[in-house]
Order: C-alpha cells, then structure tokens, then sequence
C-alpha cells in the first residue's frame, strides 16, 4: 500500500518536473501563454473589485461573450466523444492511440469552460452556495444545477479515464477493463448530455424566443461535433510535427469524415432556423432579424454572422470536395469551421437572445477591453493546461517516462533528438 | 522530442538561455506595468443629477374648499357673501354661442365640464340659492365636504369605483386593522370646472449603463 | 555570438547549473508578475468577513442567526451612510395573497412611480438602478416591441399614447425562480417574489429567463446619495444592496407587509395604481377583477401567470 503510493507520488512528482522543462520553443510558448495569463488575471482582478461594470455587459444584454465562449468550450470538450466512439464501438485501430489526445483535450476544454463561468459570476466567494450540502443546489429545477453537476462529473470520468491510463501505461500494466471501460462508455453517454444541457440552459427560457426552439439543442450538438474534431485534426497535426509520436494520414481522414458529415448537418439545421424564423413572419423572429440584417439601424451583429455564414459554407464546400483528402485543404476548412462556429455559437446565439429585451429596447453590446483581456487569459490558460498534459502525455504514451527508467537522467527538453529513444507507442 | 534537424547543441541551449532571461525580463517588466495601473479605475461614469423631489412628493394637486376649512386657512377669498347679496340668486350672461361668460370677478374659472358644453352652467351644481353650498339636479342640498355625492350623480359608474377604492388616489393602510386607508375627495385630483388632468411635466427618464440606448423608431412611424 | 550561453559547453554539469538558475529566474519573474497582477484587489475596500462568506441561507436561520445579522447589517449601514437605519425582517401574513392593479386608462406616464420606487427602496442613483419602466404605447396596441422607453416630452400625457407601466409581475408561476441555481430567490406565501441578497451568486440566469424584464444587477458598487436613503428597511427588502447581486420589484415588502400601501401606488397623482389582498373580497384589487371587463396578464402565454394586472375603465 505504501509502496503503491509512494510510486503513485513519484509518479506525479516525475510528471510535473516534465511540465516545467523543454527546449527553447517550449519555453518561449509556455513563456507567452503565462504573460497572456497574467494579463487575464489581472484584468480579472480589476473586475473583482470594481465589479462586472468593467465588462461591455449591462441590464440589457446580461450575458456577453464570457458565456458566448462558455458555450462554444462546452461543445468542444462534448466533441471528444468523436474520437471515442469510433475507437471503443468501432474498434477503429488508426485512432486508437490518439483518442487519449482527445480525451485530454476534454478535459482542458472543461477547465475553460469552469473558469469562463467563474469569471462571469457577479458574486465568485459565493461559489460554495452551489455544493450540496452545504450550500442550496436548486437541482432538477434549474438547468444551471444541471450543468453544474454534468461538467463536473465530465471533468472527473476523464481525468480519471486519462489519469487510469496513463498511470498504467507508465507501469507498463495493461489497464483492467473494468477500471475504464464502463466509464469510456458512461463518458460518450455524458458527453452529449453536457451539451445537450448547455443547450437546454438556453431553452428553458419561455420568454427568450430566440432561444425557446427545440432545434438549439440538435444545432449545439451539430456544431460541436464540426468544431471539436476540427480542433483535434489540427492539435494532433501540430503534436505530429514537434515530437516524433506516430500519427497516421489517415487518422486525420478518419476525423474529417466526422467533420464532414457534422458540418453538413450544422449548415442544414441552420437553414431550417432561418427559413422558420424568416418565412412565418412572426413578431418571435426579431431577435433572427437583428442578427441577420440589422434593425432599426443597429446591426453590430450582422457582419459576424455572415463572415460566420460564409465560413462555415466554404468549409463545408472544401471539406465534401476530395480536396480536402490533401492535409493543407483540410487544415483550412478546419480553421474556417472553428472560427464559423466560435462566431455563430458565440456572439450569434448568445447577444441575439438578449436584444430586443422582453421589453423591445435595443441595446447593443460590445466586449470591453477588460472582458477581452479577462477571455484571453482563459484561452491561454487552456491551452497551457492542453500543453502541460502533453508534455507529460506524450513521453508517457512513447514508453521514455516509465517506471522502468525511474532514477535514471531525466528528460531536459533540449537534448538532441538523436538522445531521445524512439519508441512510439504503436501497442 | 525534436523530429526536426537538430540544432547544435550549444545553440540549442544558447536559444534556451536567452528564452528563459527574455522572460524574466518581459515578466519584470510585466510586473511593473499591473503595479503602475493598479489604480487605474473604469472611466468615471457621468453624473446623473438627483431627482427633483417634487417628483417624489405624495401630496395632492388641489386642496378642496372643506380642506382650506379643515386647514383653518384663510378663507377670505371664498367668502360669498362678501360680494354677492343673499337671498339673490346671481344672474347668467351668455355671448352670441350661448357660452356662458365669466365674470370679470372669477376670471380664474375656465369652464370646461363635459364636451359640447353639456355642463356649462354654473347652478348646475353650485346652490344659486345658497352659495356656500352645491345643490344636485333634484334640488337637493350638498355641503362642500361631501362633493363625491354630487359628482356621483352624474358620474355613476367612477362613483361606484371610488367606492370601493377602485378610483382616485388612496394612501395609508391597505389592511385595515393596521391603520387608516386616506381617501381623496374628487376634487382633490379634478378641477371641478374644468375636471380634464392637465398635462404634467413627466419625470426624467432613464440613463442607460451603455451609452446606446433605443434610438426611438417608433415615433418615427407616429 | 558573445552570449555567455554561445560557448559549446562540454561540461554538461555547469550547463545545467546555468539553466536551473535561468528557470530559476524565469519562474521567481512569473511569480514577481502574478503578485503584481494581483495588486488591483489591494483597492477590494468591502472584504468579506468570515461571518458574512459563511452567513446562512435566509429559511435556515434561525431567529437568533437573523438578529446578529440584522444587528451586522444595521452597523454596515450606519458606518456607510451615517443613518441608524430599522431592519426588519418582515414575515408573510397569513391569508394574506397580494395583487396589483394597474388602470392603463388612467396613467398619464408621468414616471413618478419610477422615482418614488428608486427613492424608497434604496436603488443605486449612479449607475442607475430602477424597477419600474415605464413604455409609451401607441394606441390600439399591447405589443410592448411598440414602446417608447427613453420619451422625454414637455408634457405627457402625449395625445395618441398610452403609457404602461412595467415591474416585477409577481408570477404565480415564476421563471427567475425556477432557474436559479441556488434558491437565492423564492415566491412567498403571500405571492411576492423575494431575493436573499446574501445568498445570490451573480449568475444573472433569472434576468436571462424573466419574460419581463423585471430584474436587475448590481454591475458595480452601488451608489446611494445619505440624505435620500430610506431607513425603514426588510432583510428580503430594500436593505442597501451589495455589488455583483440581483434586486427587483419586491412589493415593498418593508410597507406592505407593514399593512400599509406599496410607495409607487402612494405617489401616483391619479390613482392609476391599486393594491391589495386578493384573499379578502371586500379589497380594491378584488372589486376591479370582478367588476372590469378587461384585465390583462402580460404576456398572458408565457403562462408565468402573473399578479399583476392591467385594466381599462374605458
């Protein structure tokens, strides 16, 4: 028992000194992530004390792009479920060894998306009022309790799935099915319930119309499943090109198939959106006409939508072509979907929701510098996290961290490849 | 970890040296510049001048004649009898409309109850035979503290309102047992010569947090 | 190169020493720079004490929790703006469910409620809390998207409006109380809709859901002239708020629960506004929804089923 600790310990120790050493490029990234971080942090300091008055936000659109972004990361960290499905139902042999990338990428996503929500709460020392027990979690009634519970138990199922592994790869032991395989499974479950819960935050709200349709939730998932692949195509291809762990060709195809058929549903769930908003002529489809062509003379929102529009069709026209067979066409339609759907999720779902008010006022809203500083933090905390998982992954997985090479030099980051052991992991 | 051509050794960590003391730099440097702004505050707002408290105060536009009395205030200027004879009911003049002309003497009155000039005649309501009283159509005598009675003759169904507190103004208690409920007299809103609410200067409207408010489209359709 | 670093270093132990100090050094900066992004909360000039971050929820105090608090509550506010104030919490009558009456025939849009509200529940002047809005309609319709909000006339009432008055509705069936995550807002028994201002973590979801926009933020510290400040304050009233909480429309519980009628019906100069229990029959509020013709619920299909009425004379 003491043993099994002291190893688990050193373990953690031997992972974390991995995080904190690279070579120059991993210092310089990690360097400007920090200063990036730094800069959110005390953005959000300034907002802890003057209060959200600093965010672009008022009465009349209360929620901005901390929620826009809030939104979008919850698809992203849902879309890891792309990668599973394909490796645990499929037995899909070419993604195998990378779903751990996704799964990682989950987790990362999650953190954001924790940390977007802490930010744009008015009262964040109050957070205790949400933990059962000690404080009043008003579950099942509010969906936010509901989203409470899912991303925390979807943070949990994978890091535990991506700890287990891992921890077993380092041993060289094979994983005991039962420690992970009913929560791979139990975590694709999940996963489409942390967006679909995302979207049922949205609509739940009678007076909201915008929001109160029942194609929000099929258009969250479709998009999310367009978007979190693309982003894994391209991770896995900047992964491919700084270390020497083996990515196939056709992994990459196999998840721009994915993408593909996600893509092509978003853009159909889209123009059923828009002719049931447009054609019926209602006085429910304001807030659609605000955003696609302006109204009244405020239109802040239409040149974001249809640069979100025009992307998401051009990825799709790229990505049904055989083009898109080539990596450098696929890594543009990739870009192009996720900048699309950041746009179209974000400040395309959200803001439209709140203008006209229930009252028919028409205010615009605008991100304040503050609030962008405060969003950037978070993306560069993201992705440092994305990065610091792996670093210590990536070694792990290629058999150089090991339990077998426990007290031998460690990895210092700026040694020649040559030094470096090839042994990608191709079990 | 390199799949690309190596670097020299040296250069390698040369490249690291000067990473790792550039970001020292850029941190200290970072560091000074939250130290310098800590104080720097969001932009003052711009001031939004207090309310004037007229628009707060709860008191009624008019006074009645039986609150002047009640008040114990100078009632010189309601003194009838000061000018005109008892036991002689004051005679109308009308121009060449028909419409009634006031006399010189109660230049403050403007006649104006009821459309068509249904209700222009002074003893329609004032008692020609007694003016320190009203008097209704029947003949009957109503004293200035009970006007309610009067108009309730004519205004049947606002009287039924009023009744039961559904019209006018209350204030007090709205649970009985805790204490009063204040009831106004009509006249206390209306003036009876002219009962129609003037218009009012309306309070000051409200002051967005973001600048852009609601550009008014509407009237421009109006 | 004449860097220090440029030699080829064969003894890798000096190398390494060099770059332990390096990343040493790089680390000590990030930590230099964390601290100083951290120097704006210096200027956090309301900490929370230890009792108000671990203060209870407002139905799992006791009698003995909610004196000290108010005592705690009464000694902020006096330290703040110099006024003793009397903080009561204010309990639900029984057989007691309250209604408002809002005669659209009457209302001449003259916005005093709005003041009058602002005025005696203790709302930020700067920037600018109030509760009531106040729309001018065109006539012939109730379709709010209409309204005017910002209309600055010489005089109102502006011939071809109508002017309708929007507050917290007071729902039967309530969508802020449903969403919120923490139950820092509840409806009463007496049908009012009440926030523990203690206990709400800012999410603003209830502003999100409320159909009528009724709820407010607190963006920013809020600001309240001494000399206007009302001391006759409820705990789940209008108690100065704090930064970062929601407030609304609550009846003005510190009076009604008192007995006596809300501040914007007491100031309205034509008796637009009408107040009561709808339990008792001999009430105004249960004359006019017996004997008018029209009334009106707004937004009647949100199906939030609301307590506050909109009626006609003519």
């Amino acid at each position: 028992m003491i043993t099994a600790a002291r190893n688990y310990l050193v373990f953690l120790r031997r992972c974390a000194r991995i995080a904190f050493v690279g070579d120059w490029r991993y210092y310089a990234w990690m360097g400007g992530l920090t200063i990036v971080i730094l800069f959110g942090i005390n953005a959000y300091a300034k907002q802890l004390v003057d209060g959200l008055i600093v965010t672009g936000m008022s009465d009349e659109v209360s929620w901005g792009v901390y929620i826009a972004n809030f939104t979008f990361l919850v698809g992203v960290a849902a879309a890891a479920v792309m990668m599973v499905i394909p490796v645990y139902i499929y037995d899909n042999e070419e993604l195998h060894d990378l779903v751990i990338f996704g799964e990682l990428l989950a987790v990362a996503a999650i953190l954001m998306c924790l940390s977007f929500v802490t930010v744009d709460l008015g009262r964040p020392d109050r957070f205790w009022h949400l933990i059962p027990g000690l404080g009043q979690l008003n579950f099942p009634r509010s969906m936010l309790s509901w989203d409470v519970i899912v991303l925390n138990g979807y943070l949990l199922l994978n890091v535990h799935i991506c700890g287990y592994l891992l921890y077993c790869r380092y041993q060289d032991k094979k994983p005991s099915k039962w420690f992970y395989i009913p929560f791979v499974f139990i975590a694709i479950v999940w996963a489409i319930s942390i967006h679909t819960v995302t979207a049922f935050l949205y609509v739940g709200l009678g007076g909201r119309p915008f929001w109160n349709a029942s194609i929000v939730g099929p258009r969250f998932l479709a998009s999310a499943f367009t978007a979190g692949p693309a982003i894994i195509i391209l991770a896995l291809q900047v992964i491919r090109s700084y270390t020497n762990y083996r990515i196939t060709d056709k992994a990459l195809l196999t998840l721009r198939g994915i993408v593909q058929v996600s893509m092509i549903i978003n853009v159909f769930l889209l123009v059923c959106e828009i002719f049931k908003e447009f054609y019926s002529g209602t006085t429910h489809g304001v807030s659609a006409k605000y955003l696609f062509v302006g109204l009244h003379g405020h239109h802040a929102l239409v040149p974001w939508i249809w640069t979100a529009i025009g992307f998401n069709l051009i990825a799709m026209v790229i990505l049904v072509l055989p083009v898109s067979r080539s990596l450098k066409y696929l890594n543009v339609a990739c870009a192009l979907c996720i900048v699309g759907i950041w746009i179209e999720k974000g400040m395309g779902l959200v803001i439209p929701g709140f203008i006209p008010t229930p009252l028919g006022a028409f205010v615009e809203y605008l991100p304040s510098l503050n609030e962008t500083l405060v969003c950037l933090g978070i993306w560069a905390f993201g992705l440092l996290c994305y990065t610091v998982f792996l670093r210590m992954a990536v070694p792990i997985l290629q058999g150089r961290l090991a339990k077998a090479n426990e007290g031998q030099p460690e990895i210092q980051g700026d040694e020649p490849a040559s030094v470096a052991p090839v042994s990608p992991a191709t079990h | 970890m390199d799949p690309l051509p190596p670097l020299p050794d040296g250069r390698n960590r040369a490249r690291t040296g000067y990473v790792l003391g550039g970001l020292a730099v850029l941190f200290v440097a970072l560091a000074m510049l939250f130290l310098s702004t800590m104080r720097e505050h969001v932009k003052p707002r711009k001031a939004i001048p207090l309310v004037d408290t007229k628009f707060l105060a709860t008191t009624p536009w008019r006074q009645t004649y039986a609150d002047l009395v009640k008040a114990k205030a100078d009632l010189s200027d309601y003194d009838c009898y000061g000018c005109h004879e008892k036991n002689k009911p004051p005679t109308l003049r009308f121009d060449e409309n028909q419409k009634i002309i006031v006399p010189q003497e109660h230049v403050n009155i403007v006649m104006g109850h009821g459309s068509h000039g249904r209700n222009n005649l002074c003893f329609n309501c004032h008692n020609d035979k007694n003016l320190t009283t009203l008097q209704v159509r029947d003949g009957r005598e109503i004293g200035f503290d009970n006007i309610p009675q009067l108009c309730g003759t004519c205004h049947g169904p606002n009287y039924r309102d009023w009744e039961a507190g559904a019209h006018g103004r209350t204030s007090g208690y709205w649970d009985r047992s805790k204490g009063d409920i204040v009831r106004l007299s009509c006249a206390n809103c209306h003036n009876p010569h002219s009962p129609r609410i003037p218009t009012r200067e309306p309070a000051p409207g409200p002051h967005a947090l973001r600048a852009v408010e609601e550009s008014k489209p509407h009237d421009a359709a109006h | 190169m004449s860097s220090p670093f440029s030699s080829p270093d064969k003894t890798s132990d000096a190398a390494m020493s060099r770059r332990n100090f390096l990343r040493g050094t790089a680390a000590l900066g990030g930590l230099t720079a964390l601290a100083a992004s951290l120097s704006p909360l210096l200027e956090l000039d309301d900490l929370t004490s230890t009792e108000k971050f671990l203060q209870k929820y407002y139905k799992e105090m006791t009698p003995d929790d909610m004196s000290k608090v108010i005592k705690r509550i009464s000694n902020e506010v006096e330290r703040q703006y110099g006024v003793r104030p009397h903080v009561r919490d204010l309990k639900p009558m029984d057989g007691v469910e309250f209604v408002y009456c809002l005669n659209l025939t009457r209302c001449i849009g003259c916005r005093k409620c709005v003041h009058a509200c602002v005025n005696e529940n203790n709302q930020s002047r700067n920037p600018e809390i109030q509760y009531i809005r106040v729309l001018k309609m065109p006539h012939g319709s109730m379709d709010v998207e209409k309204g005017n909000h910002t209309y600055d006339d010489k005089h109102v009432p502006d011939p071809g409006y109508f002017y309708m008055p929007i507050q917290c509705q007071q729902c039967h069936n309530p969508p802020c109380v449903k969403v919120c995550p923490v139950n820092a807002t509840w409806q009463e028994k007496d049908g009012i809709t009440v926030i523990d201002y203690d206990w709400c973590i800012g999410c603003r979801y209830c502003e999100a859901a409320c159909p009528y926009w009724a709820r407010r933020f607190n963006w920013t510290k809020p600001q309240i002239p001494k000399e206007r400040l009302n001391p006759n304050m409820a705990y789940l009233g209008n108690r100065p708020r704090k930064q970062g909480v929601m407030e609304k429309c609550h009846f003005c519980i510190q009076r009604t629960r008192d007995g006596r009628y809300p501040a914007c019906l007491e100031v309205c100069p034509v008796g637009a506004r009408k107040f009561g229990n709808i339990l008792d029959p001999n009430s105004e509020v249960s004359y006019i929804l017996r004997e008018k013709r029209v009334f009106i619920q707004l937004k009647e299909e949100m199906g939030t089923n609301p307590r506050f009425f909109y009626y006609f004379d003519k």
